[in-house]
């Protein structure tokens, strides 16, 4: 606890209540807070203090009255002490003294020293005894006085004045001499009055006598005037100040209604002002409306449902049908613009908060959902529209587009390619975009809304018997949706396009799924995804299909690879290439399971139609190399002249090579096909099935119709072998005879047969060149191709022999010899029945006549057999083979030996 | 304030008079708070009271800081009549205010009715010498025609303050053991003074 406050100051130290007092001394406080109380002569003045320092405080004196002290407490120092006072007191209003009231100035002339202009703080001042006061401060108790003298009074003007009272409150302390001075003094001023009176009248009798005259003159001109204008002269001025007063009362009304309007027109201004928020409302909807702030007015529509809805004024309610009204038109406009499409869901949402909160009739989240869904339908039923009208408007181009498309043969990588190329994207795949884009803009916000909807999240009462037909609102607009896309894409589309649709509809797919819609929501776009994916796939495989089909302008009949028995051109290996592409394409779009999806493949008319599809591209395939085989037969055709004796015309192959084209002769055409189509049997179907296999796909084994030619190739080999024999066995079957017989060549005519006659030759030649010929596209073909050769050159040597009518001895020798060497020199080719008809010619030729020619006929054979090595050894021997591949690395040979050895064996 | 310490503590009243502006609050202030107020505002009756010690003696001073301006004149007798001792005050800067002090003087002798009522004359604002109207020596030499004497102060520094009150409330001390001695003869004293005062007028 500090020191207590001790007030050492006052300024002013008197003064009328509302003085402005500062007060000051001593710890009067260590900050404003710290002053708790402050009281001028018991009037509390806490209120009106204001704490400048620890030794100053600045206050107004309160209603008090009397002189007192100024008290100070303070939190840190208690009660304080005063060694000053102030003294309060009320003035009296004199005609001196300036003032605000109407003070009545009449009885102030009356006044017992009215000549003295005393003023009243003076008067009050004065004291009777002619005493001085201020020696007085010890104040005689008034609880005292009231004891001594009931109720009496000290105060000099009052009725009941009392002087023993005055004498105690004021000179209780003043000595007896002093009274005794005082009331004398008292004595003489009464007497001096008294005395002063009359002595005043003696010493100016002239001036009085004077005033009395004039009084004289004034009655009397006063009497005359009373004749002049009637005993009552006032009634006339009384006339005037009524009328005067009627005047002005007159002016006064004018003025006083004008009042009375000016206060009623600023009642009305003050009400509008501080109802200004209801009166502003109607025009601060509209402009809140047209700004968009639907927040800001339904808030000020709530306050002022709340603070006007049950009014009874008029006027409240005038304005509160018009912003009911207001209010009305924007839950219309709200309704209308929740129902516009496109909105988002934000705003929706918003919208529809706004609605509820309007407390708009009906139910606006169920509103906003119908509309959601019609909306979706809608722009589904507009894309649809928007784009197959354009195609059949821009008919031409779209027809024609795909046209020129399919003509062209695309690789698949040209398929990949072809997707950034979205410009010239067809319709219809445009279509099934813009539909997708619809279906996940549109989708999710109405799911989502309905979610919120139904988890209350919109405020609104949730109708629990709307989540079916919202469910079926959902169903339909996706059933829509795939319906429309399901038209879209069931036209023929190309795979690429179709690819990105598939694309397309599982982005949207996906989107979907994160939604959490129902099962039986996603299966419709599930099922339109396997669909489509089947469907991608078969167009895949269709396309493909289609560019093997036209392999066969990709033929150059260049042998580029040899395997092991023979060279074969790049269609197969091309072929391979599409299929492994094709399959791979498919697999990594198509095939593979996307989110949600089942296997393709899984169901048995799926594989049956996949089987259906690898077998096409099979065919094709094999259509293709059959094109290619017999595109050569037709220049075969005309080139073909009657085949004639080589020894007279060189033989057709040989002769038109130099001065016709370059390419290969159709006779190697077909060689080549046949190494290629056994090719693809041998090497490229099981290593297709196994890359297939391997992919994913289902066994191709258990194909229908797997055993039997599945491929169409087997047939096609047979086809192709027959063409190709023909074309090398007819004519040189049929140069057999004529050479036989040219130059008029009997068997019976007698010529000492030194070699082998020249048809046989010739037909060995012949043979070399075909063995030559079909050796270079592939020596697994030899022994196919020479042994049916062989087969008809025995058939036609023993129908040759057989219809020999005679033989001479040299005959004999000579067709024995010719007959013998052929059939060891075809030996290795020739088959049982080919033996046989050998056996038969030699049996049609007589035996040799005797030893001598037999052993001419050995020796004949000898001879030739030397001559000929060189021919005999292409035909028989393996070392040529030897010689032939020596070239060759030696893991070649060696195979290729045991190949040779295989056939010796065989 | 209580009776008591009253009783047995002397109290010297002390007025301060002089035209309007000449310091008579700056001094007051000064002596009672040491503390120096800048701006101006004329002053009513201000009252103040403290102890202090006088000679080792513990005593309590009395100051009326009275109004200067001669709207207030007609009521400076009430004032003066309760003072002990007066500090007339007039500042050196402006001759008016020490012309005025002749004025008072006559008006606190004729109230007072005592030639040798403890009184000061009090040449403020001495740090302002370059702007000195008053002479010392007129100062001085007034001084010395009053028989009183002259101090000449600055309520800006302090300079004399303590000086003109303690020198002041010495004489009050001094004149009422004086007249605690003719104790007897007061009233008479009082009463032909007063008779006297009739006889004049």
């Amino acid at each position: 606890m500090g020191p207590p406050p001790v007030v050492t100051g006052i300024s002013p130290k008197e003064g009328p209540p509302g003085t402005r007092v500062i007060v000051r001394g001593e710890f009067l406080g260590s900050r404003a807070q710290d002053l708790i109380g402050l009281t001028i002569c018991g009037c509390d003045c806490l209120l009106s203090a204001e704490w400048k320092s620890q030794n100053k405080i600045i206050a107004r004196s309160g209603p008090c009255k009397g002189r007192g002290d100024i008290i100070v407490t303070t939190r840190s120092g208690g009660q304080g002490t005063s060694t000053v006072q102030f003294r309060g007191y009320h003035e009296t209003i004199g005609p001196m003294k300036e003032s605000a009231v109407w003070v009545e100035e009449a009885p102030m002339q009356s006044f017992v020293w009215g000549r003295r202009a005393l003023s009243p703080t003076n008067y009050q001042q004065e004291d009777p005894l002619g005493l001085s006061v201020e020696g007085n401060e010890k104040k005689f108790p008034e609880d005292e006085l009231i004891e001594l003298f009931g109720d009496g009074s000290g105060e000099l003007a009052s009725d009941k004045f009392h002087p023993g009272w005055f004498l105690l409150q004021h000179h209780h302390a003043t000595t007896l001499d002093d009274l005794k001075a005082g009331l004398a003094y008292l004595r003489r001023k009464v007497h001096s009055q008294k005395e002063g009176q009359l002595s005043f009248l003696k010493a100016n009798v002239g001036s009085v006598m004077e005033q009395l005259d004039t009084i004289v003159l004034l009655k009397e001109q006063f009497e005359s005037d009373v004749q002049k204008h009637g005993s009552d002269p006032t009634t006339k001025l009384e006339k005037a100040i009524k009328e005067s007063m009627a005047e002005a009362n007159k002016l006064f009304d004018d003025v006083l209604a004008r009042r009375d309007r000016a206060d009623a027109t600023r009642n009305a201004l003050s009400l509008m002002q501080r109802y200004r928020f209801l009166f502003c409302m109607p025009v601060n909807i509209e402009k809140n409306i047209k700004r968009g702030n639907y927040d800001l007015v339904i808030n000020d529509y709530a306050r002022v449902k709340n603070l006007f809805g049950n009014t009874e004024v008029e006027v409240f309610k005038r304005v509160l049908v018009e912003i009911d009204e207001r209010i009305g038109k924007l839950r219309n406009m709200l309704h209308k613009k929740l129902e516009e499409m496109p909105a988002t869901l934000d705003e929706q949402k918003k919208i529809i908060r706004n609605m509820v909160n309007l407390e708009a009739e009906g139910d606006p989240a169920w509103d906003a959902i119908v509309s959601h869904a019609r909306h979706l339908e809608k722009s589904i039923t507009a894309c649809v529209h928007e784009h197959l009208e354009s195609e059949s408007a821009g008919g031409d181009d779209s027809s024609k587009t795909p046209k020129s498309n399919g003509s062209t043969p695309m690789s698949v990588k040209q398929l990949r390619l072809y997707k950034n190329d979205i410009n010239n994207a067809p319709v219809r795949v445009l279509c099934v975009e813009a539909i997708c884009d619809v279906v996940m803009e549109q989708l999710p916000d109405l799911w989502r809304l309905g979610q919120s909807y139904f988890t209350g999240q919109l405020h609104v009462t949730v109708d629990i018997e709307k989540q079916i037909p919202f469910k079926n609102l959902v169903l339909s607009g996706m059933q829509h949706a795939a319906n429309a896309m399901k038209s879209s894409c069931s036209s023929n589309l190309e795979a690429s396009w179709l690819l990105y649709n598939l694309r397309c509809v599982r982005q949207m797919y996906a989107s979907l799924i994160h939604l959490d819609l129902p099962n039986e929501a996603l299966d419709i776009f599930g099922k339109f995804i396997f669909d489509l994916r089947f469907q991608c796939m078969a167009a895949l495989f269709k396309q493909t299909a289609e560019n093997i089909g036209a392999l066969h302008r990709k033929e150059t009949w260049q042998m580029e690879c040899l395997y092991e028995d023979g060279g074969i051109t790049r269609l197969p290996s091309l072929f391979e290439e599409m299929i492994m592409e094709v399959s791979k394409l498919s697999r990594e779009t198509a095939v593979a399971c996307g989110p949600r999806e089942g296997p393709l493949l899984a169901g048995s008319a799926y594989q049956a139609l996949y089987h259906n599809a690898v077998r096409t591209l099979f065919t094709s395939f094999a259509r293709c190399l059959r094109q290619l085989a017999f595109s050569g037969s037709e220049d075969a055709m005309e080139d073909e002249e009657p085949s004639v004796s080589q020894l007279i015309a060189s033989p057709t192959g040989y002769r038109t090579r130099d001065n016709k084209q370059h390419g290969p002769t159709w006779e190697q055409c077909l060689l080549i096909s046949l190494s290629n189509i056994r090719y693809t049997l041998n090497t490229v179907l099981p290593r297709v099935v196994e890359f297939l296999k391997a992919q994913g796909y289902p066994e191709l084994s258990t194909a229908v119709g797997w055993s039997s030619d599945w491929t169409e190739l087997e047939n096609l080999d047979a086809a192709v072998l027959d063409a190709y024999l023909e074309r090398r066995c007819d004519p040189l079957v049929g140069t057999i005879e004529p050479s036989m017989y040219l130059g008029g060549l009997e068997w019976d005519s007698e010529v000492e047969p030194t070699h082998i006659r020249p048809y046989a030759q010739e037909a060995l030649a012949n043979l070399i060149a075909v063995h030559a010929e079909v050796r270079r596209v592939s020596p697994s073909l030899l022994k196919r191709v020479l042994s049916h050769i062989v087969e008809t050159i025995a058939e036609e040597l023993a129908r040759l022999m057989s219809c020999v009518t005679k033989f001479g001895p040299s005959g004999i020798i000579q067709a024995r010899a010719d007959i013998t060497l052929l059939s060891k020199a075809l030996s290795r080719y020739s088959t049982p029945r080919a033996r046989s008809f050998f056996e038969e010619a030699l049996d049609v030729i007589p035996p040799p006549r005797n030893k001598e020619d037999a052993s001419r006929i050995e020796a004949l054979l000898f001879k030739v057999t030397r001559t000929m090595r060189l021919q005999l050894s292409c035909l028989t021997d393996q070392k040529p083979d030897n010689i032939i591949v020596e070239g060759i690395d030696s893991d070649r040979t060696t195979t290729v030996t045991i190949q040779i050895l295989k056939f010796v064996g065989g | 304030m209580s009776k008591k310490p009253g009783a047995t503590q002397a109290l010297h009243k002390v007025i301060m008079v002089g035209s309007g502006g000449v310091g008579k609050s700056a001094l007051t202030l000064q002596f009672m708070y040491d503390e120096f107020v800048e701006d101006y505002e004329p002053t009513k009756a201000d009252s103040y009271r403290k102890k202090v010690v006088l000679d080792g003696e513990e005593v309590q001073i009395d100051i009326l800081d009275t109004a200067g301006q001669e709207d207030y004149a007609a009521i400076r007798d009430n004032y003066f009549r309760s003072g002990e001792g007066f500090l007339c005050v007039f500042s050196i800067t402006e001759d008016d205010s020490f012309q005025a002090t002749q004025e008072f003087r006559e008006q606190i002798l004729r109230v007072k009715n005592d030639e040798n009522i403890p009184f000061l004359l009090v040449g403020n604002k001495s740090d302002l010498q370059e702007k000195r109207k008053v002479s010392l020596a007129d100062a001085q030499a007034r001084s010395q025609q009053w028989g009183v004497p002259y101090v000449e102060t600055s309520a800006k520094t302090r300079e004399n303050v303590d000086k003109v009150f303690f020198d002041l409330m010495r004489e009050i001390r001094s004149r009422k053991i004086e007249d605690k001695s003719a104790s007897n003869g007061r009233g008479k004293d009082r009463a032909k003074r007063k008779k006297k005062k009739c006889i004049i007028l």
